[in-house]
């Protein structure tokens, strides 16, 4: 039986993994360690058999408790190599100014955390044994926002200077015929996926207020106990239209492209 | 330092719990954001971020090379550090910029954040208030800033040192005397001074 999580929620109860994660787990525990090894080495996701990052959470640590070196810098390495694929994906050389740096710091930054959980002192990779990308990305977040360059390079769409000035009659218009237009089209799933996908281009400031509009937040409210966007953001409620109109417009620019190609 | 002051967790730790909430919906994150206010910002990137992560594939990632023989030997070199407790400085991933504009966000001057990174301020009589400030701008617990400003002050980076006198291990003060000797304003002064109390 798989060794249940030991990091507690703010309720008291415990963490679980998702019960395909435990399947998993019960399933590699009942084969021989270096058949187990073997069936790590499976890269790419799409591959048959490719066994969830969770899982090598789980038997990496678990290497190291039972003093098993060997799987453990086997396992170790095949993870590390994993999260250096996942690293280069989002902060590549062609996004980002210094991205190689930033991609070794966030990985020594991973590689701390597992050190630390040898030494039993935070329990955090618990995170990592129940969604793993979902975590990594959260910790990637963190990183970034102590570490990453201020500006991620994009499309330059305008400046924080001109945010609450008024826009152009062009801009405005190209926002209404965006999501007002056609607000039906948000419910199309495969639109969806290309918009959120287009939306990883677009300045911080900008993204920022896409994607809450996006999870269903106002952009303002009169009721003081409504959390809006321009609260959230602690900005001008003019600020956020104007973001929201100067991404609509370059995010239509973008799909218009990615359409066309 | 409280009990509560203790118990605030981490940016990292605020934003794993939320990344393995079920869903990520405007109710989940409306939720984390009225619990910890403090890390708004960092929700709202780690929300977006969730969003978008999952349109994006690596496996066409071209790969960096020795990366992960980089990864094994920093890893070797971590977990052989002596001791029970693994004392990371908080500080060292700051640039230059980044540096100056935490001393603004802690209304404190340079000369005084220099002394807190270098640990020549006695830990014991650093104010829990201060402390739990100054790891919530770094991102870090509370517990782990004080870990790093509890050990011995040593000669931390070799920007401190650009002189031709040879450096030494720096003589630590208390936090009331750092107060009068780092340039501070009469009024930063007095708002450091009220959390002494």
């Amino acid at each position: 039986m798989p060794e249940p999580l030991k990091r507690k929620k703010k309720d008291g109860t415990s963490y679980e993994r998702p019960p395909e994660i435990e399947a998993w787990l019960k399933k590699l525990e009942s084969v021989e360690a270096a058949e187990r090894l073997r069936q790590f080495a499976t890269l790419s996701r799409k591959s048959l058999g490719h066994v969830p990052s969770e899982a090598l959470v789980y038997f990496l640590r678990r290497a190291w408790a039972d003093g098993m070196q060997g799987d453990f810098e086997k396992i170790f390495r095949i993870l590390m190599n994993r999260i250096e694929q996942s690293l280069c994906s989002v902060i590549s050389d062609s996004r980002m100014a210094g991205a190689r740096g930033i991609r070794e710091e966030i990985m020594d930054r991973f590689v701390e955390r597992i050190a630390k959980d040898c030494k039993g002192r935070t329990g955090l990779l618990d995170f990592y044994e129940i969604r793993f990308d979902k975590a990594f990305a959260a910790f990637r977040t963190s990183a970034l926002r102590q570490i990453g360059p201020s500006v991620v390079d994009t499309v330059p769409l305008g400046t924080d200077e001109d945010d609450v000035l008024e826009i152009s009659a062009e801009v405005e218009a190209a926002a209404a015929d965006f999501l007002g237009g056609e607000p039906e089209k948000l419910d199309d799933p495969a639109f969806r996926l290309e918009l959120t996908a287009a939306i990883d281009c677009l300045p911080e400031d900008q993204k920022q207020v896409v994607g809450l509009l996006l999870q269903g937040f106002q952009i303002d409210s009169k009721d003081k106990d409504v959390m809006t966007i321009a609260r959230i953001l602690q900005c001008d409620e003019r600020t956020v239209r104007n973001r929201r109109d100067r991404a609509c417009k370059a995010l239509k620019a973008i799909l218009q492209k990615e359409n066309a190609q | 330092m409280t009990a509560e002051q203790h118990s605030r967790p981490s940016e990292e730790e605020v934003l794993l719990a939320f990344s393995v909430e079920p869903t990520h919906d405007r109710k989940t994150l409306e939720q984390y954001l009225r619990e910890y206010p403090e890390h708004a910002k960092a929700l709202v990137a780690c929300s977006i971020e969730l969003m978008v992560d999952a349109t994006r594939s690596d496996d066409v990632a071209v790969t960096s090379e020795g990366a992960v023989d980089r990864a094994w030997q920093r890893f070797q070199t971590v977990v052989s550090q002596p001791g029970d407790v693994l004392v990371t400085n908080p500080f060292a991933t700051l640039n230059p910029t980044a540096f100056r504009s935490l001393a603004k966000r802690l209304d404190i001057t340079n000369l005084l954040l220099v002394r807190l990174r270098d640990r020549a301020i006695v830990a014991a009589t650093i104010p829990g208030r201060f402390v739990q400030g100054l790891a919530t701008e770094l991102g870090a617990t509370a517990e782990a800033v004080m870990d790093y400003l509890q050990s011995p002050p040593a000669m931390v980076s070799g920007h401190s040192f650009r002189s031709v006198v040879k450096p030494a291990v720096t003589e630590q003060i208390s936090f009331a005397e750092a107060i009068e000797k780092s340039q501070l304003t009469p009024a930063q002064q007095d708002a450091l001074k009220a959390l002494q109390d």
